[in-house]
């Protein structure tokens, strides 16, 4: 170590543990550039470095947040237009049903009815010729008595 | 005080003298100066200066070696000052506060460390820093300046109206508190870790080996304390001055 080129010892008349001298206002000096000096290259960098990254992370947070919510909502709508597609096929297919059954018991109905007509016509049918019978018969009984009395009658007086 | 008398007999010993009171002297003009306090001082200064500029070289998102331990040291100091100062103002203290924590444990940990002795003086030996009145006095007065600068420029003449809170019978005490502050600060630092290298020292000279190793750990671990000691207190201080009155019943903080 070289540094007895600068210095100039001297024999430590005074001196001491309490010896305030010219030390104290270059160290205070010397501290306020350290101040200033590390300002420069440590706090202003690195704190702009702190900052940038809590605000990156903040920003990127709040968009993935965002994103979070839009993907919630679209699910929701998409569960929402499946079970509203889900409502509209089940009383489509219950339209349809009810229609199959309403034409099935008209139909049935209509043949019912005509059956029945077809029934009654017959039986009219029928009636009519029983009457048609029942007349005829009737006139030939009329016919036959006739007969039957006038072959009497004529047999008396002759 | 010169030398430790007592001792002088033992300085028969190869191992290690003690030395203090004795000053490396360098004549400014006609101003005399510590050599053994800024010789270390500078050390410590290129140290932490190198440590900033290795940190900051090129800045990455992801910190990692260097950028990273700085950035835990920055944010370590940004905390302090947050909760002394408030969230408020503490921003434009952070450098002076960061600085005094920063330098002052250093400064102990290199005396602590370092073997500063092996590095021979004309007179006086090396050691760390803050083990010189001088600097601790310089921090302290420093400290007190900050303070009186911080309470002025946020209340102007109304900083005055500090002494009168709560109540005005506290004006004495407050004027004396301005005298203690410095006072405390500077022999709190100042005598810890001269008596903790004195301790080193003389067990050092009376059992070499192994004996003063859990008074060294001590050592570390007390200087750190007393670095975060003086900055938080220096923080506490600032926050003080400019402290709002507005609203009562806010603890202050009181000095250990």
């Amino acid at each position: 170590m070289q540094w007895t080129i600068f210095l100039a010892a001297e024999t430590a008349k005074e001196g001491g543990l309490f010896d305030l001298d010219a030390t104290l206002p270059l160290m205070a000096l010397q501290f306020l550039l350290l101040v200033v000096v590390l300002n420069v290259v440590f706090y202003k960098p690195l704190s702009k470095a702190i900052d940038d990254r809590s605000e990156y992370i903040r920003v990127n947070q709040s968009e993935a947040q965002e994103r979070l919510t839009k993907a919630e909502t679209l699910a929701k709508q998409y569960e929402q237009q499946l079970v509203e597609s889900r409502r509209k096929s089940q009383a489509i297919i219950a339209t349809a049903q009810a229609d199959a059954t309403k034409l099935a018991s008209q139909k049935l109905m209509e043949a019912q009815q005509e059956a029945q007509v077809q029934r009654e016509q017959a039986q009219r049918e029928l009636d009519q010729q029983k009457q048609h019978a029942l007349r005829s018969l009737e006139e030939q009984v009329d016919s036959l008595s006739n007969q039957i009395l006038e072959k009497l009658l004529g047999q008396v007086p002759g | 005080m010169d030398t430790l008398h007592l001792l002088d007999t033992f300085n028969l010993l190869p191992f290690a003298e003690l030395e203090v009171g004795h000053h490396l002297y360098w004549h400014l003009g006609n101003l005399k100066v510590h050599g053994q306090v800024f010789i270390t001082s500078w050390f410590v200064i290129a140290v932490l200066i190198l440590a900033s500029l290795a940190a900051t070289r090129s800045i990455q998102r992801i910190p990692t070696g260097m950028q990273n331990l700085m950035e835990y040291a920055l944010e370590f100091i940004r905390d302090l000052a947050r909760t002394q100062i408030g969230e408020k103002e503490y921003r434009a203290w952070v450098p002076f506060v960061g600085t005094l924590l920063l330098f002052i444990f250093l400064s102990n940990w290199s005396g602590a460390l370092i073997p500063w002795r092996i590095i021979k003086l004309p007179e006086g030996e090396l050691a760390a820093p803050t083990s010189d009145i001088n600097t601790t006095v310089a921090f302290a007065l420093l400290t007190s300046l900050a303070y009186f600068y911080a309470g002025f420029k946020k209340k102007g003449l109304g900083y005055f109206g500090n002494y009168v809170q709560p109540e005005p019978i506290m004006l004495p005490f407050k004027i004396i508190e301005d005298f203690t502050k410095p006072l405390s600060l500077s022999f709190r630092l100042f005598g810890n870790i001269l008596a903790d290298e004195l301790v080193v020292a003389v067990l050092v000279l009376l059992v070499p080996l192994f004996v003063p190793l859990p008074v060294m750990v001590l050592g570390l671990f007390t200087s750190a304390i007393q670095a975060l000691i003086f900055a938080t207190l220096a923080s506490a201080y600032i926050g003080e001055a400019m402290e709002d009155h507005g609203h009562e019943g806010e603890g202050h903080e009181e000095h250990s």
